[in-house]
């Protein structure tokens, strides 16, 4: 298989993937076409040379990541492709429910967790990787990752209450609690 | 809650729109024929990227992460005193006079018992909490970390059953208080001591990197020797100088308040002087207490059909983004964009249901 072609095979396999990954951390959807361009074309430029097929989507994760990073600081694109995608995201409107009062909350408390625990969380949650997976993607390792990720639930259980399902009882506890945010 | 119970509450909220590439039209077609149609790197004798070295890359981001998430720590024992200047370290945190500390933290709530370390060199990178039995702070030296929290005193068992799974536990005293020491790996530990004075707190070691200076079971077991008990007001008294702690809370919010349009009946005496604040955290509960008090004014005019007064509140949210707090908050974590989203809204005519929470109003 040539490199083309297999550069195709993985774009095909991961994009949907690497476009949720975008989507989840930039304020704009449209933003997540700029990310995922980038991501791709970094790997695109590398196409000889890229990881395993099974450590490919860690990989692009941790490129995504450094691009994300680049993007929240308001770095300039160095190409402007994905303009066909920005617009369709633009276009793509949030489900029906996204903004119920329970998703607000959880979503208001994954705010408030400290930058690196609720990057763990959503990766372990959102993205579905396991620890050792996390810990490739953040570069740290499997224990710090654990520790973290255990503090985050115990964050999220704090600013939620402990009774699942109960969202007034989320927005009474989380009325009275001074905000809190991580960094 | 669950572990599993948690994750599916935050799996529901999910921000990505269900089938998004369904929606995309081809969208995402164009984009890999866009990018293929670009020239690749020459590959020759480039290196390759191998596990260890895209390891590196990623790295790199999630140290820029973490970097920016901690506060410039100063050595832990170094008291703030009222004047804000730095002193020197107490011969040992417990045993700072009750009077002069009184003067430092008047307005402290409880007085439950807390630890320091009484060996120089940690540094406190994390705070939170401490307004009553709960609390979480993390210390730093070198390559190791390690994380105290507090709870009260009624959850011990539930979670000393909980470490049972870990491994068994070994007895031992910390800080004179009986502890139990479980083992999770070679170099990760955690000591739980027994409850006292209504709470309890659990010690866990963590690396601050992969890699360096990790914990091994005789270091931990130096580690728990040097730690001391202090009471409340002294464990706040020795946070770094950039902690907001209670007697520095107005003072603190003044200063970020400057150039910011206050809502009708805010009071700077009306934020709570409780616990202790890194400066995001601090941050994170002025703003919000501003804006909440101007989406309320917002309501409040939007019903009484008050134009005068709904423009004032829509003009001093859309300028939120230009309040000084925000934009040095912004490279540190979500609030300020979480604040702009709701904001934003509220300026175009719709407040978005839950906002109380999101800004902790």
């Amino acid at each position: 298989m040539s490199s083309e072609d297999r550069f195709r095979r993985l774009y095909a396999a991961n994009v949907e993937a690497l476009l949720a990954f975008a989507v989840r951390r930039v304020e704009q959807p449209a933003d997540a076409a700029d990310v995922v361009a980038e991501t791709f074309l970094v790997a695109w430029r590398r196409s000889d040379d890229l990881p395993p097929d099974d450590e490919i989507k860690l990989w692009l994760y941790g490129v995504a990541r450094r691009v994300l990073a680049n993007h929240h600081r308001g770095g300039a694109r160095r190409e402007r492709l994905g303009e066909r995608l920005r617009q369709r995201l633009s276009t793509v409107s949030p489900d029906p429910g996204a903004d119920v009062p329970q998703r607000v909350v959880v979503r208001a408390a994954l705010n408030r967790l400290p930058a690196a625990d609720r990057e763990i969380l959503m990766l372990t949650v959102w993205e579905g990787l396991q620890p050792r997976e996390v810990a490739e993607v953040i570069g740290a390792s499997a224990v710090v990752v654990r520790a973290r990720l255990s503090r985050a639930r115990r964050r999220m259980r704090d600013l939620l209450g402990h009774d699942p399902g109960t969202p007034g009882h989320v927005l009474d506890v989380l009325t009275v609690t001074a905000p809190e945010e991580g960094r | 809650m669950t572990d599993e119970q948690l994750d599916r509450l935050v799996r529901d909220a999910d921000p990505v729109p269900r089938a998004l590439a369904a929606r995309l039209g081809g969208a995402e077609q164009t984009l890999l024929e866009e990018i293929m149609s670009t020239p690749r790197l020459d590959t020759a004798g480039s290196d390759r990227p191998r596990r260890g070295r895209w390891q590196g890359v990623a790295g790199a981001a999630a140290a820029a992460a973490v970097v920016a998430g901690i506060f410039a720590a100063s050595t832990l024992l170094l008291r703030h005193d009222p004047a804000g200047t730095m002193t020197e370290p107490a011969a040992a945190p417990s045993a700072a006079a009750p009077s002069e500390a009184a003067t430092i933290a008047p307005e402290v709530e409880g007085d439950y018992p807390r630890l320091l370390i009484d060996e120089p060199g940690w540094t406190a990178t994390y705070v939170h909490g401490f307004t009553g039995e709960n609390g979480d702070v993390s210390f730093r030296k070198g390559g190791r970390e390690i994380g105290m929290t507090w709870y009260q005193d009624e959850l011990y068992q539930s979670y000393y059953d909980d470490r049972l799974d870990v491994s068994k536990p070994e007895t031992t005293t910390v800080a004179g208080t009986p502890a139990s020491i479980v083992t999770y790996s070679d170099n990760d530990f955690a000591a739980m001591l027994r409850p006292h004075d209504g709470v309890f707190v659990e010690l866990r070691t963590s690396a601050a990197k992969p890699g360096a200076d990790t914990w091994t079971r005789a270091s931990f077991d130096r580690f728990l020797t040097r730690v001391v008990r202090a009471d409340q007001q002294s464990f706040l008294a020795a946070m770094p100088s950039k902690i907001v702690t209670p007697a520095e809370v107005q003072d603190e919010a003044r200063k970020l308040l400057a150039g910011v349009p206050l809502p009708p009946g805010f009071a700077v005496s009306s934020l709570p002087e409780a616990g202790a604040h890194d400066p995001y955290q601090f941050g994170a509960l002025v703003s919000g207490r501003v804006a909440c008090g101007w989406i309320s004014e917002w309501v409040r005019a939007d019903k009484a059909g008050d134009d005068s007064a709904r423009r004032a509140a829509t003009e001093a949210l859309r300028g939120s983004r230009d309040w000084k707090m925000l934009k040095d908050m912004a490279g540190e974590g979500a609030y300020p964009q979480a604040l702009f989203e709701i904001t934003a809204k509220v300026v175009a005519g719709k407040v978005p249901a839950g906002y109380e929470a999101g800004l902790g109003c």
